[in-house]
């Protein structure tokens, strides 16, 4: 069944201010009596401190304030486990930990004083491989770890810092009954998020107030972090994001906001800081994991997977940002979105010394996608049964039971596969060194607490104020449909306010593809408010039934009688001098589906999945056998997403997503070296897909029906399309070659490599 | 080593006092006070801070600034006729070219060179006109879309006139 709600094409409310330069983001901020903030880095991987002397420095011309570990209060933070603090204490982790920040008239000498910073100290054993971590006799990256405080339900172990299991059936039984046995090995490196602004903080006192503008994709958490590290209530914390350059997951978390809002105490200044890229690679808690993934399956030669069992270790570097619920979702990905009816997955999320890893882009999702899609194929090799047919038999569909042990409701997950076999020609004829691979994904709604407000004026201009934040994607500015849908209104009657933790009321931040799933149901609530004033506002004024009146075409009419009207602009100049139009949403979010017959170790609610999307993409690639080289050609995707509500961004959110997935799959790797550090850590060596490179993209959408979904029957859509699609990239390319590329990113190199094997 | 240098942007003549060593994107972001040009990279890798130099692209944290002068600088902000937005402009919006709008100068300045020098670019040489310039949002078919639209109508405006 298909809905009848037509999406609308709409230019987003921010475009003008992007196309002409007029947009502020926040390096573009310039505060009178401004200083510059640079960092000092460990640029070491693991080693004690012997000596921080930061006296030279401090006594340069031009220096107003260099800060340490001492001079801050002694906070141990991370939303999972206590296991860091603002700068280096006793030992340094990874080479991007802060030692110390300067502020200084410029940024040359803010960086001449970094370089004067004296630095010793006594190396300790580097921890790089996350298999040699887990054991017994690995150096641990915390001596402390078992102090932490750390939420209660992780799973904790020396370097293993969140074990999660799902168990569902009996997977033994589950191989006695298979004809063939697979069990396959992947690696996956790490990568980065890579936005192409470089991220950035200016903080302001006034009093005894912070205002900070920064780069942020979550302003909630960026204030929740500066009160708990400078132990500050809210409001006194003020955090403004101005446009944000892009995020992909990358700037949620918080910080450095603290760092500045330090420095700009310190000196009674404001204080800017604007990273390199260099420090953009380096620095922040936010790459992409690193992981190992073996998986073993048991298969009928009907086809039907009988049983699945897995191991993942997932790279958390040095400390635990917002990574603590890896473990559990990355077993949910490499069980992957199938009916299979036993299934055991164990995952280890482990500290070594690299970047801490956090939430880019769905998170573990396209490499433990890669993995399992890969595997699968390899199942569907075993029993000679085409990729298609194989997963059509296999995967999810409306009443089938999950990993997990969750029974779907309505999804479209078959649809998806037809869909895209279809319109990637799967059964075409093609030249000898091209061809056609296909995989599947999926991913969770986050339901979560979230706020606005909608008022209008006496004027009868509408504004959305709301906690909601925007990194590109333009979720924000479908809330302004969904406003004047509510009130027969047009979207452009309303402005948007957000991205400001004063004037809003919360939410989790442009993260989880949760926006409209969660923003746009209390948008809708506070619009349902303002329409109730109107319409009793109109029943009075024509003298109806409050019943009988409807919001429609900018008027409030009566139900039958169309003659009968008043437009919203008079019943707003009315309610002006009275109880004024003003509204505040939230709404309740859907709690989470029941699991059944299974049984889940270090569960952090990452199991039992909210209006779950599904998607699968089909790529047609061509292999260049000389060098390696992969080109994809076609990608052809279908996502059920839910109802579709902004056309045009719907479709940018897949096109940029499978891009960012085509260089996962083949260009987009950290490389480290014995010593942790990166070694690619610039765009040069750190190759993102070009205009020249990307693929004709075709883009389909299921939308069916499905039960607690958000505003409409939508559900996410930023993530879900970088999913599947390394994974599919590295099907067709197995069908070239007879077997996979065992690790991501399939470089021309590794592409090269395997064809020699 | 300061030195006084007059860069003409956007046609308005900006004297500024600078140190021979700065790039031109900070002298333009910071002394001449326009910040449309972004900084991505400073590593000549991405193209958010891609100006015109007498009508050719550059990429500004490449170029310095006293190389500028006497020349002609072209930023996003003098991209508009009037008040009126460029179709390049109207176009990446109509299109949905445009999601967090950090590459967008750069790749309308590239676009623009593109446009001036062929004006009907087949497919492939838009995409080698704008290979200089990431954009890790859109995975540019949106943007393809805004550059071939805008040359086909511009075409079509010569064909009427």
């Amino acid at each position: 069944m298909t809905t009848t709600t037509t999406p609308r094409r709409f230019v987003r409310a921010d475009g003008p201010d992007k196309v002409t330069g007029s947009g502020r983001y926040t390096a573009d901020l310039t505060m009178t009596g401004q200083l510059a903030a640079k960092f000092r880095y460990a640029d070491v991987a693991h080693a004690r401190i012997t000596r921080l002397d930061v006296s030279a420095a401090r006594a340069m011309p031009g220096v107003m304030a260099v800060l340490t570990n001492d001079d801050v209060p002694d906070v141990r933070f991370g939303p999972f486990i206590q296991d860091r603090t603002l700068f280096a204490r006793d030992v340094v982790r990874f080479e991007g930990e802060v030692l110390a920040a300067v502020a200084a008239l410029t940024p040359a000498i803010a960086q001449a004083a970094c370089d004067a910073i004296i630095f010793e100290y006594e190396p300790l054993p580097v921890v790089g491989d996350i298999e040699a971590a887990l054991a017994a006799d690995s150096p641990l990256v915390h001596d402390d770890w078992s102090a932490y405080g750390a939420a209660d339900v992780l799973v904790r172990d020396r370097n293993d810092a969140s074990f999660a299991s799902i168990t569902k059936g009996d997977v033994e039984a589950g191989f006695a009954e298979a004809d063939h046995i697979v069990t396959s090995r992947y690696v996956a490196d790490g990568c980065h998020a890579a936005p192409i602004e470089p991220r950035a903080v200016v903080a302001q006192w006034e009093g005894d107030k912070v205002t900070i503008w920064t780069s942020t994709q979550v302003p909630f958490d960026a204030r929740a972090g500066v009160c708990e590290t400078l132990e500050l209530p809210s409001n006194r914390v003020r955090i403004i994001v101005p446009h944000l350059g892009g995020g992909f997951g990358g700037k949620c978390g918080f910080h450095y906001e603290a760092h500045i809002a330090a420095l700009a105490r310190a000196t009674k200044r404001p204080v800017r800081l604007v990273f390199s890229r260099r420090e953009e690679f380096i620095a922040p808690d936010r790459r992409r994991e690193g992981m190992v993934f073996e998986i073993t399956s048991g298969v009928r030669n009907d086809g039907t997977i009988t049983a699945r069992k897995a191991w993942v270790a997932v790279d958390n570097g040095a400390y635990t940002a917002d990574s603590g619920f890896f473990s559990q979702l990355v077993a949910m990905h490499i069980a992957g979105p199938y009916a299979i009816a036993n299934v055991h997955v164990d995952a280890h999320l482990v500290y070594t010394n690299h970047q801490p890893s956090g939430s880019v882009r769905a998170p573990t999702a396209p490499g433990a996608c890669w993995a399992v899609e890969s595997h699968t194929d390899e199942l569907a090799r075993a029993v000679g049964m085409d990729s298609v047919d194989f997963r059509h038999l296999n995967a999810l569909d409306t009443g089938r039971v999950g990993p997990s042990g969750q029974t779907h409701d309505e999804i479209g997950l078959q649809q998806c596969i037809a869909k895209a076999a279809e319109m990637i020609g799967w059964n075409d004829d093609r030249p000898a060194d091209e061809a056609v691979g296909l995989a599947i994904g999926w991913w969770p709604s986050f339901a979560a607490p979230s706020g606005a407000y909608v008022k209008i004026d006496g004027d009868g201009a509408g504004q959305i104020i709301t906690g909601a934040q925007e990194c590109g994607t333009g979720a924000v500015m479908t809330l302004r449909q969904l406003a004047a849908d509510e009130l027969g209104m047009q979207p452009e009657d309303f402005q948007l306010i957000y991205q400001d933790t004063s004037a809003a009321p919360y939410d989790m931040g442009a993260t989880g593809s949760q926006t409209l799933f969660n923003n746009g149901r209390a948008v809708v609530e506070a619009a349902t408010e303002i329409g109730r004033q109107l319409r009793n506002l109109a029943a009075q004024r024509l003298e109806a039934n409050v019943d009988d009146i409807v919001l429609a075409d900018g008027a409030a009419h009566v139900a039958g009688t169309p003659a009968l009207s008043v437009p919203i602009a008079e019943l707003a100049a009315e309610a002006a001098g009275g109880e004024l139009l003003i509204a505040h949403g939230s709404g309740v979010p859907p709690s989470a589906p029941a699991l059944e017959g299974s049984s889940c170790v270090g569960d952090l609610g990452m199991a039992a999945w909210v209006a779950p999307q599904f998607s699968c993409h089909a790529v047609r690639i061509r292999l260049d056998r000389d060098t390696g080289v992969v080109r994809v050609l076609d990608v052809a995707a279908a996502h059920d997403s839910g109802t579709i509500l902004n056309e045009v961004g719907a479709h940018g959110q897949v096109e940029g997503g499978i891009l960012m997935g085509v260089g996962q799959a083949l260009t987009e790797g950290t490389v480290y070296g014995a010593d942790a550090r990166q070694r690619n850590a610039a765009l040069l060596e750190y190759k993102l897909q070009t205009i020249a490179d990307s693929p004709k993209v075709t883009t389909h959408f299921v939308q069916i029906p499905t039960p607690n979904a958000g505003p409409k029957g939508a559900k996410g859509l930023a993530e879900a399309p970088n999913v599947p699609t390394a994974a599919a990239i590295s099907n067709a390319l197995a069908s070239l070659l007879g077997s996979p590329v065992r690790q991501l990113p399939m470089s021309a190199e590794r592409v090269w490599e395997a064809m020699q094997s | 080593m300061s030195t006084t240098v007059n860069l003409r942007v956007n046609g308005t003549t900006y004297p500024v006092t600078i140190d021979e060593g700065r790039n031109l994107v900070s002298v333009i972001r910071t002394e001449v006070g326009l910040t449309g040009t972004k900084e991505g990279c400073d590593d000549c890798e991405c193209g958010a801070c891609m100006v015109l130099i007498d009508g050719r692209p550059v990429n500004s944290c490449s170029y310095l600034a006293v190389q500028a002068q006497d020349r002609e600088i072209t930023t996003v902000e003098g991209v508009m006729n009037g008040s009126e937005l460029h179709p390049l402009q109207r176009n990446l919006l109509e299109e949905g070219g445009v999601q967090c709008g950090f590459c967008t100068p750069g790749m309308i300045m590239s676009a623009t060179a593109l446009l001036a020098a062929n004006p009907t670019p087949s497919e492939e040489e838009v995409r080698i006109g704008l290979s200089g310039n990431l954009c890790r949002c859109t995975g540019y078919a949106k943007i393809l879309a805004a550059v071939e639209r805008t040359a086909t109508e511009s075409a079509q405006e010569m064909a009427q006139a």
